[in-house]
């Protein structure tokens, strides 16, 4: 976890920085947070910061802990120990109710038995805001969520999508200075998650509030996140910008996570620090490329290659490692082929239908190759 | 007509395979014991009913003619006026009073504590104790800490004591299935636990609360066993019946046992409309 938040100043990259108003305080700031449900620990020494107006993902699988997380943010759970700051004041004994954050749940939550206006007033309400106001910012919050033909409707005479876009606006309408979204987009269909999708990054940019997303949905994380968090079994793996994660995993289950990739179990021949090229021997060949962590000499890794940076050679001679084309796949966009090396192994390789991959053939001797720059040593 | 039924005639067997007799005995004999305890269940009813109308001046059968005249002894009988009144001023307080104890208990029963289980089940048990036996216990409960009978001291208890589980029983599921995420998002928009109650909670499982309070009032409108060992001087409607039975069999009691038994038919199937209405209302909740 330390060593995480040290690596990822190397890679970062701005493509996608947040817009930050003042980026010298972070809004909310995790430090040293551990949780344990009797027996289980489910965070282990979480320690993150998140910018004042970032879309920040939380990503993992079922059971990581993000859940647990996000809900110690909101103040539904205590951590055992460990601090949370949101703008710079601990919160930790602030009840949900006192709290600058909203949330949107994953089934929604609504109110069954109050109108679509009544649902979005509500917090408004509670904070005695004049019912003229109510009113006026309640309009706005149903046209945020382009909802406004829809006002006096009930709640049970909504699809999935608009009972979403209610919820959305219900917390959003108090101006909260982070919104939580717990797996938000879990419960609709694909079609209506991709619209959701590019609704939910449009509504964080025209607010500018700080958006903390939980997701075990990778590619949601990857398109919609400014900055994302790996969690694995209670831990932060690596903090990142999308890209950062996808091309510089530091951490094997980060690399399997997100994306397709080959991994070549070998050890190192030589030791590197971050970023520099790594000789690692695999089955008797030198394989190189740029160390995800610091290595030394000896260690056994695995070189992580992407499925779409394998190049296929139809010269065997030209390539790393040499084998035999296996099966194809047309994808679409992409053919897909798996290669089985001497050693047993199979790879496999994803170019562009325009590409020469299209035109080998079953059983033909190919040539495996990748520019060194694209593959990352990692401990495996 | 005959082409038609030809026509139906046709239509069974090619859609069917060849009929088995034994089938059709079957299903014959199933709707026969229906019948029956259809019959079991009904005919002491209707009897009674018809008694209420029969214009003989002895109790019983064999009919003699149509008249009304039971029914206006009865709503001009002024101690069966009395004992009426006394059932359902009794039945609205203790239905009240059962059904504010019994959602305090479902609150309460919502967190989680040691030994929950056990007492859930505890809650539970003045159920299955025997009438006779809560009467005696009661009866010398009272005697011991010396409060006088009375239909608002001795009987009032009795009755709550009889009507709480039953109303704990069906409120209990409705808290507890509850959506915790509909709580939670009402906290989380900056409301109080008060007012998480109030404007959340109660207004939805305000249907089951109704359903709850009409039908503790048809268990203590209909409580007898426990009622006489406490009862004192005074008279609730059930005792002033049981009275009519062993004091003097009048020919109006058919016509007395009709009304009652009316006023808690009417009462039940209104709980009973409320709860199925309030049942959907939480499948769809549900469903989100």
């Amino acid at each position: 976890m330390k060593s995480t938040a040290m690596y990822k100043s190397e890679y970062s990259s701005s493509e996608r920085a947040a817009p930050a108003s003042s980026p010298s305080a972070p809004m909310v700031c995790v430090d040293g947070v551990n949780k344990w449900f009797g027996q289980d620990q489910v965070l282990r020494n979480i320690s993150v910061e998140i910018k004042d107006g970032e879309f920040f993902s939380l990503l993992g699988p079922s059971g990581c802990g993000k859940t647990t997380l996000m809900r110690i943010i909101a103040g539904f759970e205590f951590p055992t120990e460990g601090t949370i700051l949101i703008d710079q004041r601990s919160v930790v004994d602030v009840p949900a109710s006192r709290r600058p954050t909203n949330m949107v749940f994953q089934h929604f939550a609504l109110f069954p038995h109050m109108s679509i206006e009544k649902n979005i007033a509500f917090g408004l309400e509670m904070k005695r805001v004049p019912r003229s106001t109510i009113a006026t910012k309640v309009k706005e919050a149903l046209a945020l969520v382009r909802l406004e033909k829809f006002s006096g409707r009930k709640i049970d005479e909504l699809s999935g999508g608009q009972k979403q876009r209610v919820a959305i606006a219900r917390a959003l309408v108090n101006e909260p200075k982070v919104l939580l979204l717990d797996e938000p987009l879990g419960a609709l269909d694909l079609q209506l998650r991709l619209q959701m999708q590019g609704e939910l990054a449009r509504i964080q940019r025209a607010t500018g509030s700080t958006f903390i997303f939980v997701t075990h949905d990778q590619a949601e994380a990857m398109t919609m996140s400014d900055r994302i968090a790996v969690m694995d079994r209670g831990e932060i793996l690596q903090v990142g910008t999308p890209r950062d994660i996808y091309e510089r995993p530091t951490h094997r289950f980060v690399a399997e996570f997100i994306g397709h990739s080959n991994f070549f179990e070998g050890v190192v021949c030589a030791g590197a620090s971050i970023n520099e090229y790594c000789p690692v021997s695999y089955d008797g060949v030198e394989l190189v490329g740029r160390g995800a962590v610091p290595l030394e000499v000896g260690t056994k890794v695995a070189v992580m290659v992407r499925y779409e940076n394998l190049q296929l050679l139809a010269a065997p001679e030209n390539g790393r490692l040499v084998g035999n084309v296996t099966n194809k796949i047309f994808t679409g966009p992409t053919v897909r082929t798996d290669v089985l090396l001497a050693n047993g192994k199979t790879v496999t390789s994803e170019q562009p239908v325009s590409s020469d991959a299209v035109n080998l053939g079953v059983g033909q001797a190919v040539g495996i190759h990748w520019t060194a720059a694209n593959a990352v040593v990692l401990n495996s | 007509m005959q082409p038609l039924s030809e026509q139906f005639e046709l239509d069974t067997r090619a859609g069917k395979p060849a009929k088995d007799p034994s089938a059709t005995i079957w299903r014959w004999l199933q709707y026969a014991m229906v019948a029956l305890a259809f019959g079991f269940l009904y005919l002491p009813i209707v009897l009674l009913v018809i008694l209420s109308f029969n214009e003989s001046h002895s109790f019983g059968l064999p009919l003699k003619g149509f008249t009304l005249q039971w029914y206006r002894e009865v709503l001009g009988n002024a101690a069966i006026m009395t004992s009426l009144k006394n059932s359902l001023i009794l039945g609205c307080a203790s239905a009240a009073i059962s059904v504010a104890l019994a959602l305090t208990l479902a609150l309460g029963f919502r967190a989680n504590f040691p030994f929950k289980g056990l007492l859930l089940q505890t809650v539970l048990v003045p159920i299955v104790v025997p009438g006779v036996v809560g009467g005696v216990v009661l009866l010398l409960a009272f005697g011991y800490v010396g409060l006088p009978f009375g239909l608002f001291s001795t009987v009032l208890i009795a009755h709550v004591n009889w009507c709480l589980p039953f109303a704990f029983l069906t409120l209990y599921p409705r808290l507890h299935n509850f959506d915790k995420g509909i709580e939670e998002a009402a906290r989380d928009l900056g409301a109080s636990s008060a007012t998480v109650f109030w404007r959340i909670i109660l207004p939805i499982v305000r249907p089951g609360i109704i359903a709850t309070l009409l039908f503790s009032f048809t268990l203590s409108f209909d409580e007898f066993v426990r009622t006489i060992f406490v009862i004192g001087s005074e008279s609730t409607l059930p005792i002033r019946l049981w009275a009519i039975v062993t004091e003097q069999a009048q020919p109006f009691l058919p016509a007395l046992g009709v009304l009652t038994m009316f006023i808690t038919i009417f009462i039940s199937l209104v709980g009973q409309a409320i709860a199925a209405k309030s049942a959907t209302r939480n499948g769809s909740m549900k469903s989100q």
